[in-house]
């Protein structure tokens, strides 16, 4: 499926603001131009003032570019959440900072972005995260709003009964407790945007974005005084992709990190078979199919606990279903009765679907699970009559968050953190349509050597893997495979929870994962 | 490719406008997703590349940071000096300059990293 490209277009508007009258107005001239112009050199500090109102229109368009010279400005204003009984007092700082390439000093794109900083932090020892959803093409919404945040979006997943609007409310187990956080939208996502004479097509591809976002992140640090501040990654999704890239990045320009949080990974596009082609095994789905049968009690028996089930499954997978399976795709060599009867007893798909294909791909699982229902792919736990509207995009779990998020971040943004712009904030921009997926010569990512490379330059910096049991996008036991590459070693932690691939929606699981990431946050700091 | 014969007319009936067909569920724009082009174009890619591990992932690993090591070796000499390091963007090798050069020659080569690295425990190397 592809969408018509928007037209090519304007571009013009410098910032205007609220209090602040008249910086930002005396920009370059020349709209989307082809020469890049001397821009001030070093940049001046960032603008930052009580409330902003930026007038510029923000384009997600591939061909879009903002004008040369861009402002960086923000919206700073103060709040504060009441956390394990004790008040924490902090800032919200909303807006723009221009990455640049390190080489010429070049604006590359416009970055919007939200911190949350702790006052009266020691900047030298508080630790600093940035946090960025994947797509590609996704703003930073769904982490930004929903996981660990000051405030969150209450969704009763994986219900489908929440009153709507969901509300905002503060967040218990928001991460600021630990560190600053910094949630940010990929270029042409969100309030994100190339700088002419690159458009935002110009960063659609993994290595520009990875290296793009390495900019900006280099840009913030400096700008806000934060380089000896310990460095954390925390990515979902195509995300931990970037994420992969990124920390070789950061670790070859010496901006270390101390650890890469990766919130359900694709970390190797050629080992996922709903990515790539049907040829390629299906394995490391099989365990995500045993727990979502049996969260419907499909399975025979049904499980009590899931941690166990996961453990049985991962044998079964590796001892009984791999052999057979390997025997299918090479040769076509049909399973036996009792195999397909046991692939049932486990997972609750007929046997005679796994007759059929013994290799089955996640779709078809969310197809036929449950007669006359669809089931969520993000949130296999997720289920809607087929031809319902919670059904008609292909995800019930998805379609019904989707809006609620969309239509939360603009009041939020202007209401609450002072932030006004007039455009429309694009949650998911057509970027996955002309991206290039190519990296180190492959066709499709694979950053296991990129995270290995990382390892290799910081044998101190550390990698906490969290996934969901019900997740059929990213499913849990292909992450560990692919991070098994590694080998054998203390760098890297694993953790599964009940939930989908946003694991933090769970209001069981939001609290466990929030515990471990705390845990791993100390453990990364205490060398 | 229909993977389930008999039953994609009842199914694509029951589908509606589901943007479901072949009896499985499919999204427009998923995360993560890749365009029907490219998933068919990196299908052999994928696949030749294969899942590295060990001595394989390494030698990965150390083409990694041996292109990044050339491209600053702007002469082709072998050896960068820290200017070179710094105007290359590799900023951990320019930070550890000293450590890494261990003769105090002012210049490093990519075996002098190697070195340096191994000898700080890294282990995908």
């Amino acid at each position: 499926m592809t969408q018509p490209p928007p037209p090519p277009r304007r571009r013009a508007l410098a910032a205007s603001f609220a209090i602040a009258s008249t910086i930002g107005l005396a920009s370059c001239g020349g709209g989307g131009g082809s020469a890049p112009q001397a821009c001030p050199s070093p940049p001046p500090a960032p603008l930052v003032q009580d409330a902003l109102n930026d007038a510029t229109l923000y384009s997600t368009s591939p061909t879009a570019a903002l004008n040369p010279c861009a402002v960086e400005a923000a919206a700073a204003t103060k709040h504060s959440i009441t956390l394990g009984g004790s008040p924490l007092a902090y800032t919200a700082t909303a807006g723009h900072l221009v990455a640049r390439d390190p080489a010429t000093n070049a604006e590359e794109a416009s970055f919007f972005y939200v911190a949350y900083t702790a006052d009266g932090a020691d900047v030298t020892t508080r630790p600093i995260t940035f946090f960025y959803n994947g797509g590609p093409g996704s703003a930073s919404i769904w982490l930004h709003l929903g996981s660990f945040g000051p405030k969150r979006l209450v969704t009763g997943d994986p219900a489908t009964t929440a009153p709507t609007p969901f509300p905002l409310v503060d967040n218990a187990e928001t991460l600021l407790d630990v560190s600053d956080l910094v949630f940010v939208d990929a270029i042409g996502t969100g309030y994100s945007e190339a700088i002419a004479p690159n458009n935002n097509q110009t960063f659609w591809g993994v290595d520009r974005d990875a290296a793009a976002f390495r900019d900006f992140i280099v840009r913030y640090l400096a700008a806000n005084g934060r380089n000896a501040s310990p460095k954390f990654l925390f990515g979902e999704s195509y995300g931990t992709t970037r994420s992969g890239v990124l920390s070789h990045l950061m670790e070859t320009a010496g901006v270390s990190l101390k650890g890469v949080v990766l919130q359900s990974s694709v970390l190797n596009y050629g080992t996922n078979c709903d990515q790539v082609n049907i040829t390629v095994s299906c394995a490391g789905y099989l365990p995500t199919y045993g727990e979502v049968g049996a969260y419907y009690s499909l399975t025979n028996p049904v499980p009590t606990d899931s941690d166990a089930y996961a453990a049985q499954m991962r044998t079964f997978t590796a001892s009984t279903y791999e052999p057979a399976l390997s025997a299918w795709l090479t040769s076509h060599t049909p399973p036996s009765g009792s195999l397909t009867t046991q692939l049932q007893n486990l997972t609750g798909l007929a046997a005679s679907q796994w007759q059929a294909n013994l290799n089955v791909d996640p779709g078809t699982f969310q197809y036929n699970l449950l007669p006359g229902k669809l089931i969520g792919r993000y949130d296999g736990r997720v289920s809607a009559p087929k031809g319902s509207a919670l059904a008609s995009e292909g995800d019930p779990s998805s379609t019904f968050i989707s809006a609620q998020f969309a239509a939360a971040i603009g009041p939020y943004l202007s209401s609450t953190l002072h932030y006004t712009n007039p455009s429309t904030y694009v949650t998911l921009s057509n970027a996955i349509n002309t991206w290039d997926f190519s990296h180190d010569g492959s066709g499709v990512p694979d950053v296991i050597p990129d995270l290995a490379a990382a390892l290799a330059q910081n044998p101190a910096l550390k990698v906490l893997s969290v996934n969901g049991y019900h997740d059929l996008a990213t499913p849990f036991h292909q992450t560990e495979r692919d991070l098994s590459r590694l080998g054998s070693t203390p760098n890297i932690t694993i953790k599964n929870y009940d939930g989908g691939h946003m694991t933090y929606l769970d209001d069981a699981s939001r609290p466990k994962e929030k515990a471990d990431v705390r845990s791993f946050y100390q453990s990364a700091l205490s060398r | 490719m229909n993977k389930h014969g008999l039953g994609l007319f009842t199914m694509l009936l029951l589908a509606g406008s589901a943007g479901a067909g072949e009896g499985k569920a499919e999204a427009p724009m998923r995360d993560p997703w890749v365009p029907p082009a490219v998933r068919a174009a990196a299908a052999a890619s994928a696949s030749a590349a294969g899942e590295t591990r060990g001595a394989a992932l390494h030698a990965q690993v150390e083409k990694k940071l041996r292109d990044g090591f050339d491209a600053a070796d702007t002469q082709h000499a072998g050896s960068i000096t820290h200017e070179q390091a710094q105007a290359a963007g590799l900023g951990m090798i320019a930070g550890h300059f000293n450590e890494i050069d261990t003769g105090r020659t002012g210049r490093v080569s990519f075996e002098d990293v190697k070195r340096f690295l191994k000898r700080r425990g890294a282990s995908t190397l």
